[in-house]
């Protein structure tokens, strides 16, 4: 009977002893791994992407107030307009043409009816 | 000892290592699961970057069909700015004691909208563009300076804004002129100015294509 209890008594140690070890191997483990593994990387990473960016504004940023401006500044207003002639439009000249022509053949019907009347003596 | 204490204490020992057992797994999931991580994301668009000097030696303004070479164009003797010469196709010009295009400060470009017998100027229909409209100067060195317009204005030639449109600024921006308005006199009454800025990157809204 005392063997038995004996034996029992070795094995329930053992087996905690046993369930132990992997507590105390996972113990350690996660804490240096979690904190390294998480912090290395953004400090490596973040630095190299945040100093370009302000490293081109600043260099950005002084040169259009440094030069540049108009050296001569002419006089008036600038004359990149020209008419075609006078305060004639575009369509001045067909106005023109048509008008003569109705003055032309309003002519010629006149001096045609003369003469007929003419021909018949009314 | 007897037979039944034996028995008891051997369970209550195997009971005590399962639970020494079960009660470390979720210790050590908590400790592996990766923190969180806000990475700071760069700056979305970059101020306009100044191009070298270079003189503007093209212009395009798709908006309203404007694909032109430009000149360059000084000072006449009576102390106006000298504009494109009136010939059938005429061509844009670049006030040379302006800033080139892409330079900080006001850049000047200059076209007709009419050259008498010869019909419509090169800037015909610069009074139609619209805010955002895209306009290029293509340059010597082979870049090309982007601007966008801002505003368009047509204003009587007595009141020329002379400082709006010669005056210092802190970045690279374009001025268009032509003329406008009704006519008297073989003369226009207005100036057209279109003034624009640095283009952000992409295809404005705005752009309706050519004309």
């Amino acid at each position: 009977m005392r063997r038995i209890i004996l034996s029992a008594v070795t094995l329930t140690g053992a087996a905690l002893l046993a369930g132990a070890a992997p507590a105390f191997a996972d113990g350690p483990s996660p804490v240096p791994s979690a904190v390294p593994a998480s912090d290395a990387p953004s400090p490596g990473t973040e630095p190299t992407k945040v100093p370009s960016p302000v490293a081109t504004v600043p260099t950005e940023a002084p040169s259009p107030v440094a030069e540049g401006q108009v050296s001569v500044v002419p006089e008036g207003a600038p004359d990149t307009g020209v008419a075609e002639d006078g305060s004639s439009g575009p369509g001045a000249g067909l106005i023109g043409a048509g008008s003569g022509a109705a003055l032309a053949a309003g002519g010629a019907a006149l001096v045609a009816v003369r003469r007929r009347r003419a021909a018949t003596g009314a | 000892m007897s037979r039944f204490s034996g028995r008891a204490l051997a369970v209550a020992a195997l009971a005590v290592s399962l639970a020494g057992c079960g009660g470390s797994p979720p210790e050590g999931r908590a400790d592996t699961a990766p923190p969180a991580r806000s990475s700071p994301s760069p700056a979305a668009t970059a101020p306009a970057r100044p191009l070298e000097r270079s003189v503007p030696v093209g212009l395009r303004i798709p908006a309203i069909g404007v694909d032109t070479p430009v000149l360059r164009l000084g000072l006449a003797p009576d102390g106006t700015v000298e504009v494109p010469p009136v010939t059938a196709h005429d061509r844009a010009g670049w006030y040379e004691h302006s800033p080139t295009p892409g330079r900080p400060g006001p850049s000047v470009i200059l076209g007709h909208v009419t050259v008498g017998s010869h019909g419509d100027g090169v800037f015909r229909h610069l009074a139609e563009l619209r805010r955002g409209d895209r306009i290029e100067a293509r340059l010597e060195n082979g870049t090309t300076a982007r601007f966008a317009v801002t505003s368009v204005r047509t204003v009587a030639k007595a009141e020329f804004p002379t400082e709006d449109v010669y005056g210092d600024v802190d970045r690279p921006e374009l001025r268009l002129i032509t003329c406008g308005g009704p006519r008297s006199g073989g003369e226009y009454r207005d100036n057209v100015i279109v003034f624009a800025g640095p283009a952000a990157p992409g295809r404005s809204p705005h752009d309706h294509g050519e004309r």
